[in-house]
């Protein structure tokens, strides 16, 4: 069993480079949240006080939002910050709880695989095209749909290291209530 | 198929796959998928990231991030516990003061931090041991903190009404007006209830403390105290003022709300400063990813014509409309004791608020309804998150006790929810006041 505050300690340098991937991913989240906050400030100093019209702000700040979501999940995934309901998990025997743990995330990684194969046919596509958004600022639209395929892709490994742990038994961080 | 009948067969999936221990939002995706990939093919599934995007894709979302950046940097300082001592001294020569100003203080908090475990963790510290030195009855001291902490998703800001609000196409600024006198109604309920059950169980000199603070103390704490309640207060007048829209005087407020904790309450080490948005990224991202997921879902029941014939249905039921507004509390309180209130707001709302408007209730009304009902599963087994954090922070008062303290506050929630009922306009009074009524 590995220390539960760090559930990828004296585990395999696969694991230990998604956990890392993950945090970074977290990280990068947190900071785009930031610059929504700062944008919008700046957008509304724009507009009110030196009275000029806004051309990129809004969009940015609900593409950075975008963004943060995709790279956040594995990172809250990691943190076992994703809201469940526990309550059945909780009263099922240990091994049966790993069982069901076990299956939970096998069908959660693979609907992920789903997103993540159509979210990387849609960024090809954007790319392909060279669509833009239909704004002043007309941005390049791969740029943000570069989110799904990233944001899924870590989050589908994140999902795979818990899928190991679990069924390994290796990860206390995956039982209900757990957390890192 | 029939689309009713495949409507009860999806309700019946969501259950199992959501008790199965599954993330709220995988859960609503892994449903979507597979019965997309079931009954429209393998292409139907093309769309599904597209739509993920989509639901994202709104700038009134970005007030859920800066409302949380909001409550966590408050959440984060000691602005629990010098709201708490304000209050404390301000009320001290009230009869019942401090069980008036420990329920002041959570509704203040909860309204500013916008988090319930945050408020009953951050009151509860300091205003459980304090009543109970003070004899008031252990169930009192528990029960008033866990259901103080409740009010926090009914009383502005709330991004519990914000997800409603996006989740239905509903004004933002009406549904923070509609939740203030009920806020208000619950705070009043509570405090009746403390003071009457503490009169029976205890002698009446509980309820009067010795002791005064001179002006000077009372006055000395307040600019630890209003810098937060002045930025909530500007941010709410911002919006109603229509200087700004609700995610734009968040954003003003989150940066504001940071500078405080930074200056105010020393927050200058980066590691505290990293755990304030570490906490709003992973609220944030938890919400978000429901939203997204839930829009997929959505997409699937109107897909498969299963919402359009659930509404239809319902219409040529000839029940009363009280029947069938009861049947919907059932539901939602029944669906508040084991999912988060954002879950179930993204589940139900889009489906329930046709029904409802159909059968003649006020959609603002509604929201606060659905609200209390929420604040009800915060506090009620099995779930009831409120009822653990304060075992977690006074462990040797028994859960038992904890229980049966919360049971009467439960009560008053439904109190509230019949006197809304009788009076609705306590919920629509005050938005039709300030912002006209409902074109």
């Amino acid at each position: 069993m590995t220390s539960p505050s760090n559930p990828a300690a004296g585990r395999s340098m696969f694991v230990k480079v998604i956990y890392a991937l993950s945090l970074v991913c977290g990280w990068i989240a947190a900071a785009m949240i930031v610059a929504s906050v700062l944008i919008t400030c700046q957008m509304i100093f724009v507009r009110a006080v030196l009275n000029e019209s806004t051309i990129w702000q809004t969009e940015a700040v609900v593409y950075l939002m975008i963004t943060a979501t995709l790279l956040g999940l594995p990172y809250v995934q990691r943190l076992r910050g994703h809201v469940s309901v526990d309550l059945l998990p909780m009263m099922l025997p240990h091994q049966a709880r790993r069982v069901l743990i076990t299956v939970t995330l096998l069908a959660s990684a693979a609907v992920i695989v789903v997103m993540l194969f159509y979210g990387i046919e849609q960024w090809h596509m954007a790319w392909e095209r060279g669509w833009r958004s239909d704004t002043v600022w007309g941005v390049r639209l791969w740029i943000p749909y570069l989110a799904l395929p990233v944001g899924f892709g870590v989050y589908l490994l994140q999902l795979l290291v818990d899928l190991g742990g679990a069924a390994t038994d290796a990860d206390p961080t995956l039982e209900p209530g757990g957390h890192e | 198929m029939d689309p009713i009948l495949l409507g009860a067969i999806v309700a019946i999936t969501t259950v199992l796959v959501l008790f199965s221990g599954v993330s709220v939002a995988n859960g609503l995706l892994i449903i979507a998928a597979g019965f997309l990939l079931v009954f429209d093919g393998l292409r139907s599934l093309e769309l599904l990231p597209e739509i993920f995007f989509g639901k994202l894709n709104n700038f009134a979302l970005l007030s859920i991030p800066m409302f949380i950046i909001m409550g966590a940097s408050i959440a984060s300082t000691r602005a629990g516990a010098d709201l708490y001592e304000a209050l404390d001294r301000w009320l001290t020569r009230v009869p019942g003061g401090l069980v008036i100003s420990n329920l002041g203080a959570c509704a203040l908090f909860a309204a500013m931090s916008g988090s319930s475990p945050a408020t009953c963790a951050a009151i509860g510290k300091m205003g459980i041991p304090e009543m109970r030195k003070r004899g008031y009855p252990d169930g009192v001291a528990a029960g008033s903190i866990a259901a103080g902490g409740t009010l926090g998703i009914l009383i502005p800001p709330s991004v519990t009404m914000i997800v409603y609000g996006i989740a239905t196409e509903t004004s933002i600024g009406r549904l923070f007006l509609a939740g203030v006198v009920p806020g208000a109604l619950l705070v009043g309920l509570f405090m009746v209830w403390s003071l009457y059950s503490t009169w029976r169980e205890g002698s009446t000199s509980t309820l009067v403390r010795a002791g005064a603070y001179t002006l000077r103390q009372k006055l000395e704490i307040m600019p630890r105290v209003l810098p937060f309640l002045l930025i909530i207060l500007g941010v709410l007048v911002a919006m109603y003022g229509g200087y700004a829209t609700p995610s734009e005087t968040a954003a003003v407020g989150a940066l504001l709300c940071l500078a405080v904790a930074i200056v105010i309450y020393r927050l200058w080490n980066l590691q505290a400063l990293w755990v304030v948005l570490r906490d709003s990224t992973r609220e944030s991202v938890m919400i978000l990813f429901i939203i997204a997921a839930a829009g997929v879902f959505s997409y699937m029941l109107s897909s498969l014509f299963i919402t359009q014939s659930i509404a239809e249905w319902i219409g040529t039921l000839d029940v009363n409309r009280w029947v069938l507004m009861f049947c919907i509390n059932i539901f939602l309180l029944i669906a508040g004791f084991f999912l988060p209130p954002v879950a179930v707001i993204l589940m139900a709302a889009p489906i329930l608020l046709p029904i409802v408007i159909s059968a003649g209730f006020d959609p603002y009304w509604f929201a606060v309804v659905l609200t209390i009902n929420m604040e009800i599963g915060l506090i009620s087994p099995p779930v009831g998150l409120n009822l653990y954090v304060i075992n977690g922070i006074a462990p040797d008062i028994k859960l038992k006790t904890i229980l049966l303290g919360s049971l009467p506050y439960v009560f008053c929630m439904v109190l509230a929810i019949v006197i809304l009922c009788l009076f609705p306009g306590m919920a629509t009074g005050l938005p039709e006041l300030v912002l006209g009524p409902v074109v």
